[in-house]
């Protein structure tokens, strides 16, 4: 009867939601103000149906209930609860139950910050969300529903959930990037009312932006994770594969990357403005895209998501129509867009948008890296493959004209800059970059190829340029604590981002040239060395968690002959899928992490073991939480703040 | 009339992506993979992977019905088909294994320990079934490329002449051996 509820409750949601996108729309167009009031209860009524249902998820995994076909594939009884919980988003149907959380929990947060919007506005967006979660709830109920009975036969016990996923990395990887996913489509909703309204002044832009900022913060928090999990779970030491399902969040992000610094031209000048409403559009086509890609089977990707093509045909139809729909749209309004203002070559408008040029191409890159194999068999000209090579080649070529212009374009002022002066600070940053960065290498490796030393050079290049920039427009206040305060949220997100994207840089350079990896077979009390660091092998235990046996390796490290650490490396066995995992042992530094992943037992009490040494890595993801914050922090913008005051008046 | 036409640039661009994207739907990408369907093995000369002093070559294979499974430890997906595939062995089935080895890149120079993954793949096989009558170690990938690999698992069905007869990329389950496999070694049958 429970899972009856959840479903039903779905149910009730859908219909609240096909009257989300109905009224407020209808009365948009006719200017019926009763029918735009609804929208925010209508909104704020779909979520709690939609939470209801994915309590009831929750709460029938967490008592075993196999009668569940979903329940019965990816739990099982002797699951820790806090996995039977991700359990629940561990599979395709729960996967988009949480989808429809994040996008009912979305469209309640903007149907509850919006009052201030002019409630035409505010109608619209909340409308467009309306039809979004339409169309998901659609297919949740009529293909992909996580409530569905196993009767009369059901197993006695549960398949369990995958072990890879039994992680924490992937208990928040994947809320993260669904948050992020989602979050653009409040962007979308946005761009679509700003055209239905026909009004694309920079107010929607002014709207647009914290919300764009906040959905970017999370997809970019959720890529980083992915990728940690990847290092440590994996158990190869590898954080980035150009796997589909991969490029498949990679995309969205790179255009919502261009979205915001476009949105910001548009908001301060009041330019570029059907191109901005493209890119809104464009990350969230990209969102379902990416979507389409994961679950219809259309290409193959190392994740084994579920596939099937009649899934596959729902979101292409469901993409076809908004995609196809808001280009319409887009298309027929654009030509009504005229944008004002001037601004000479060398400008912060220039400087912007030859960084939008460089993420689209980027974009453009990984999408046909990703789709070209399936379409070049599709026009009959054979196989092709487009690996990791081609992907690295075309990043490494483009990473370095963003670096530099990365480092230069904080600089410009909006409209017009002189050269000179500018050429000259550009000079001194250049001059420290090749001492600091000679320096920095020079004193930490023995050899260093020109593509390290120039990759290396494009991150310190965007540090120092940044901090110089930092340091020039604090000094221009009388005092230092007066010209920190001036500075802005905004301001402050640009210098986290781009320092975020420094460190990834270099953190991608350096790992892939210096990490060095070893397989050795030991046995008890022998040892090995890699990089200074010396392995002692202190042999191997039985291991018995809540699901799982196996095996754990010890290894005490020494440097210098001093301790360092203790590794502790599984190898585990699960006990209802029998499937082998390995969890790999890191000791992780800001400089460089030791992994010990242990192999087989090759009799004799001697084992294989596979130790790397990597420098740098764990920068990756220090960048990426750097990137994330300055998604966040400008929630916390005075601007957006005020906004919130002045709403409140309004009301 | 610039302009407008210039707007509806991205939707033309999107409607043909959708034709694309609906013909890669339903023309089964997983077949149309290998140019090599209807043509004969590519001739070749491998070591076997346990012993490599015994050379395999095209010409060893003739004769008999069979299927080249490529396969690794490393690749999840295979070790789940050795169960269903050991089955199928039981019932009859020719089974060769080609043993794809992901750690080792010939491009990249890497190291590479023979007898760590002997060890490796006996053990895999002891634990989760054997369904081999041999394996052929391609470490250059020569074999593979010719083949059209582009991963693991992928099983080619090849006749008594050596004609390639089917190209499967994923994995051997029971559903797939009905509709696919089943059907086509019927035919093979005088």
């Amino acid at each position: 009867m429970i899972p009856e509820i959840g479903y039903f409750s779905l149910v009730l949601a859908m219909g609240l939601s096909l009257l989300l996108c109905i009224f407020p729309l209808w009365g948009a167009y006719t200017g019926n103000l009763r029918l735009m009031r609804t929208a925010p209860s209508l909104a704020v009524g779909q979520c709690l149906l939609v939470l209801f249902s994915f309590g009831v998820l929750i709460y029938i995994t967490l008592t075993d209930d196999f009668t569940v076909a979903y329940v019965a594939h990816h739990s099982s009884s002797t699951l820790p609860w806090y996995y039977k919980v991700t359990s629940t988003w561990g599979g395709h149907e729960g996967a988009i139950l949480l989808w429809l959380v994040m996008q009912a929990s979305w469209t309640a947060l903007v149907a509850m910050m919006s009052k201030s919007l002019p409630w035409v506005l505010r109608a619209r967006v909340l409308g467009v969300l309306g039809f979004l979660g339409v169309g998901f709830m659609l297919y949740t109920l009529w293909m992909s529903s996580p409530f569905e009975r196993l009767l009369p036969y059901y197993p006695v016990e549960g398949r369990d959930l995958n072990p890879l996923l039994q992680d924490p990395g992937m208990i928040i990887h994947p809320p993260l990037l669904y948050m992020g996913y989602v979050g653009l489509s409040v962007s979308f909703s946005f761009a679509i009312a700003a055209l239905l309204t026909g009004k694309l002044d920079n107010t929607w832009a002014k709207w647009s932006r914290p919300w764009t900022m906040a959905a970017w913060g999370f997809l970019t928090l959720g890529i980083t994770i992915g990728s940690w999990w990847a290092y440590a779970e994996l158990g190869w030491g590898g954080w980035w594969f150009w796997d589909p399902v991969e490029n498949a969040s990679l995309m969205p992000w790179l255009v919502a990357t261009a979205l915001l610094h476009s949105l910001a031209i548009t908001e301060k000048r009041g330019l570029f403005k059907s191109w901005t409403v493209l890119l809104a559009i464009a990350a969230f086509s990209l969102c379902l895209l990416g979507t389409f890609i994961v679950r219809s089977g259309i290409i193959v990707s190392v994740h084994a998501f579920a596939t099937d093509p009649d899934r596959g045909l729902f979101i292409l139809s469901f993409l076809a129509l908004v995609v196809g729909g808001s280009l319409a749209l887009y298309g027929l309004r654009v030509s009504q867009v005229y944008s004002e203002g001037r601004y000479k070559l060398v400008s912060r408008e220039v400087g912007l948008w030859v960084n939008n040029i460089f993420l689209v191409v980027a974009t453009l890159i990984v999408l046909l890296g990703t789709l070209l194999p399936m379409i070049h068999k599709e026009l009959g000209l054979g196989s092709i493959s487009i690996g990791v090579p081609f992907f690295n080649q075309m990043f490494a070529i483009l990473i370095v004209p963003f670096a530099i212009l990365m480092g230069m374009a904080p600089m410009l002022r909006w409209k017009q800059n002189k050269l000179p002066p500018l050429a000259k600070k550009w000079v001194g940053i250049l001059v420290a970059t090749i001492v600091i960065t000679s320096a920095w290498l020079f004193s930490s490796f023995d050899e260093i190829s020109t593509l390290t030393y120039l990759a290396t050079a494009l991150a310190v290049w965007i540090c120092i340029a940044t901090v110089v920039d930092l340091v020039e427009k604090v000094s221009v206040h009388p005092s230092t604590a007066q010209g920190l305060k001036r500075l802005g949220m905004s301001y402050w997100a640009m210098v986290l981002g781009h320092v975020g994207i420094a460190f990834v840089i270099a953190s991608v350079t350096l790992t892939s040239a210096y990490s060095v990896e070893r397989s050795v077979v030991m046995k008890k009390g022998e040892i090995a060395t890699l990089n200074d660091y010396e392995y002692r092998f202190e042999g191997v235990n039985e291991i018995r968690g809540p699901n799982y046996g196996g095996h754990a390796g010890e290894v005490t490290v020494f440097k210098d002959g001093e301790y360092v650490t203790l590794l502790h490396a599984e190898k585990r066995l699960y006990d209802v899928g029998m499937q082998f995992m390995t969890e790999a042992a890191i000791d992780d530094g800001f400089f460089r992490d030791l992994y010990l992943a242990l192999g087989e037992s090759m009799g004799n009490g001697a084992w294989s073991l596979r130790i790397y040494h990597k420098p740098y890595v764990r920068w990756m993801w220090l960048g990426g939480i750097l990137i994330s914050l300055a998604g966040f922090i400008v929630l916390a913008d005075k601007r957006y703040r005020r906004r919130k005051q002045t709403s409140v008046e309004h009301a | 009339m610039n302009k407008k036409f210039l707007g509806l640039v991205p939707l033309l661009i999107f409607v043909l992506l959708c034709v694309f994207l609906y013909q890669g739907l339903f023309g089964n990408p997983r077949e149309l993979q290998t140019g090599r369907l209807g043509q004969t093995m590519p001739a070749f000369e491998l070591p076997d992977l346990m012993d490599e002093q015994k050379r395999w070559t095209d010409q060893d294979l003739l004769g008999e019905v069979y299927l080249l499974n490529v396969w690794g430890t490393w690749c999840p997906t295979c070790i789940a088909e050795l169960g269903y595939l050991t089955e199928l062995r039981e019932q009859g089935v020719r089974i060769i294994g080609l043993y794809y080895e992901q750690a080792y890149d010939p491009d990249f120079g890497d190291q590479f320990d023979i007898n760590y993954l002997r060890t490796d793949v006996q053990q895999m096989l002891a634990r989760a079934g054997d369904p081999y009558q041999f394996n052929i170690l391609d470490l250059e990938r020569t074999l593979a490329l010719d083949l059209g690999v582009s991963g693991a698992p992928e099983t080619f069905l090849v006749d008594k002449n050596g004609k390639i007869i089917l190209h499967h990329t994923g994995d051997i389950n029971p559903r797939v051996w009905r509709s696919k496999f089943a059907p086509a070694i019927q035919e093979l049958q005088p």
